[in-house]
């Protein structure tokens, strides 16, 4: 019995890593551009083809395979900044997260026209796909080396954000960006770099959301953005903390909710886990870790 | 209702316009064009439902095809006959299984539904405001697909509901429409719709001036969802055949192109993004199945109707944030422009 809590909590941890790294991907963007990108998704299914692709003109080498799809979501990020993005910067928070349905829409689309519609297998590194014991207990390495990898990406993050100027230019410019370009700070730099980060943790997350799912299709981004996308707003829209602490807590509830529920209630799963969310917000309108705004404050 | 006689009058010319339209089309066209027509007016009554809340609040709602949903299901399983209910749903809940209701009754009692869920889930969303609002309506959305998908002995889950009796007609459609044309209109110009549109441009002035943001807002979220409701009215009883699939982010994306692109603010603007939309896309699914054009034959390409809807939002929001209208209604166009800064180009 304790042996399968252990385990449970293990995979709650690796499915909550998973939503924290791309909840962190959208909050960084948000914390600088105040935008709610729903195309976030979309670098998944980036990664996805990149994977099936390389691997089908043969590349071989695994680890090759997994910096070709991180790569490649990290270029697509900016690309979609240059080309959509940009020109609706300082617009309000409805047309950027309506213009980010739009992009999203708009690359599950072009997938559909130029790949299929169908699923295809996606192959990633054997190992990931084995069992390893740790102290005479059984864990699927995948679990594991998921919790590690997010929290390297984390520190790596903190220590980018507070030892860089870079990073100094980004956590100021989540407070104030035009006191930042008054300091002579290129804003376009700040803004890719964000855009970059984001791409890179959705890089990261999709080599591990393959591992799990071995396909991709054009619409599977959209499932693990929105769950990104509610770990964000409970953790509080803009905290990065918050965004780590709200993915966290939505997977190891996903999870808690999976083995508690009955079998013939475990079709509402998502119906629970949405009318708590719905109650978080309520009570907590700033989420979690936001902070709290009086109307007419004027950094809001 | 200071502005009744005025708002009546200016309702007028797009009623009209419409009625007009679905005569013509009931007289002249072939039956798959008076579906289309059909769907048309549906989408009209479901848009401007949509915009009943978001155009006058500001808030962008996803969560109202839920109660579009609620509503066709309800009168789906109140009218479906029985005999049919024994084999499709025959340990369906409350004894529904062996009710049979006329459409009227049960159109009366999916309002009614619609109402009490309106009216419980308005006052949460009106205690809410910008990306905590919009993530809830979304919220709301999943919940209802995921009753509607697992409540298997309600509702069949992802199987489809069929055998429902067909008793609506594109008259009748075209009238629910007009009706609601007059409804959004009434409430937009009304007292309470001028204040709920002036907190949406300035919170703060708003409510300095004393006005009750929170109550506007349920408001105009439980007109908005009996208005949604009518048109999954009008899907069940023309389909005669639901499932939960309509209910869902696509219709709900599809419904939220119409209103961006003709303006959310106005509710002409939401006529005319409608009518646009409807014929870009079927424009797009023509091209989509590679028809033969000017002896050229063109490839498949599954997914035109999709990009088409997504780079319509994404130009409309790069190059007119507001929409076409923006939010300026017909009769202001044909009025003579007094000073330009204000006129046509908003």
């Amino acid at each position: 019995m304790t042996e399968y809590i252990l385990q449970q909590m293990v995979n709650a941890l690796a499915v909550g890593s998973e939503y924290a790294l791309l909840a962190l991907g959208l909050a960084i963007v948000y914390s600088i551009v105040n935008l709610v990108n729903f195309a976030h998704g979309e670098l998944i299914t980036v990664s996805g083809y990149a994977l099936f692709f390389s691997a089908a003109v043969w590349v071989q080498n695994p680890w090759l395979l997994i910096a070709l799809a991180v790569l490649c979501s990290t270029l697509a990020a900016a690309a979609l900044e240059r080309v959509a993005f940009r020109s609706i910067r300082n617009a309000s928070l409805n047309t950027g997260m309506l213009t980010a349905f739009g992009v999203s829409i708009i690359i599950q689309n072009v997938f559909v026209i130029f790949v299929a519609t169908r699923p295809r297998a996606v192959q990633t590194p054997a190992f990931l796909a084995e069992i390893v014991t740790i102290g005479g207990l059984r864990f699927p390495v995948l679990q594991v080396v998921e919790t590690l990898t997010t929290a390297v990406a984390i520190l790596a993050l903190v220590v980018l954000l507070r030892s860089t100027t870079i990073g100094l230019a980004m956590r100021a410019a989540a407070r104030d960006f035009t006191t930042v370009r008054l300091m002579g700070v290129r804003a376009n730099r700040v803004i890719q770099v964000a855009f970059l980060i984001s791409g890179l943790l959705a890089g990261i997350a999709a080599v591990f959301i393959f591992s799990r799912r071995g396909a991709v299709d054009p619409f599977m981004g959209f499932v693990p953005v929105l769950k990104a996308f509610v770990a964000c707003v409970i953790g509080g829209l803009g905290s990065l903390p918050g965004a780590v602490l709200g993915g966290l807590l939505l997977g190891m509830f996903e999870v808690f909710l999976q083995v508690v529920l009955p079998a013939d209630a475990a079709a509402y799963r998502d119906a629970i886990a949405f009318s708590v969310v719905g109650l978080v917000l309520v009570l907590y309108p700033q989420g979690l870790l936001g902070k709290r705004v009086e109307l007419g404050d004027k950094e809001a | 209702m200071r502005h009744l006689g005025r708002t009546l009058a200016v309702s007028a010319l797009p009623v009209l316009c419409l009625l007009a339209l679905a005569a013509l089309i009931q007289t002249f066209a072939e039956p798959f064009q008076v579906r289309l027509a059909y769907a048309f007016f549906m989408n009209l009554v479901l848009a401007l439902g949509l915009q009943v809340f978001m155009g006058n609040s500001g808030v962008v709602s996803f969560g109202h095809l839920g109660f579009m949903g609620v509503a066709s299901y309800a009168v789906a399983i109140l009218t479906i006959p029985v005999a049919l209910k024994a084999t499709m749903i025959p340990d369906a809940p409350f004894g529904l299984a062996g009710v049979e209701l006329s459409p009227l009754v049960a159109a009366l009692i999916a309002f009614a539904l619609v109402l009490v869920l309106a009216f419980l889930s308005g006052f949460l969303v009106s205690r809410l405001s910008g990306a905590a609002a919009e993530i809830f309506t979304l919220a709301l959305l999943v919940i209802a697909y995921v009753v509607f998908t697992a409540w298997i002995d309600l509702t069949r889950g992802q199987r489809s509901l069929y055998g429902i009796p067909v008793t609506s007609g594109l008259g009748f459609a075209a009238a629910v429409a007009c009706v609601s044309v007059v409804v959004a209109r009434l409430f937009r110009d009304s007292d309470l719709g001028l204040q709920l549109r002036a907190s949406s441009e300035d919170t703060l002035a708003a409510r300095a001036m004393g006005v009750h943001i929170g109550r506007l807002r349920h408001i105009a979220w439980v007109i908005s969802a009996l208005i949604v409701g009518a048109a999954g009215v009008l899907h069940a009883t023309y389909l005669g055949a639901i499932g939960p699939n309509s209910f869902y982010f696509s219709q709900t994306f599809l419904v939220m192109a119409m209103i961006i692109l003709g303006g959310m603010r106005s509710v002409s603007g939401t006529i005319l993004g409608v009518l646009a939309i409807s014929v870009g896309n079927e424009i797009a699914r023509t091209l989509e199945s590679g028809p033969v054009v000017l002896g050229v034959d063109l490839p498949e390409m599954f997914g035109l109707t999709g990009f088409f809807l997504g780079a319509v939002i994404v130009a409309t929001m790069i190059w007119r944030r507001d929409g076409i209208l923006g939010d300026i209604e017909f009769e202001t166009l044909f009025r003579r422009r007094k000073a330009p800064s204000k006129g046509g180009e908003a």
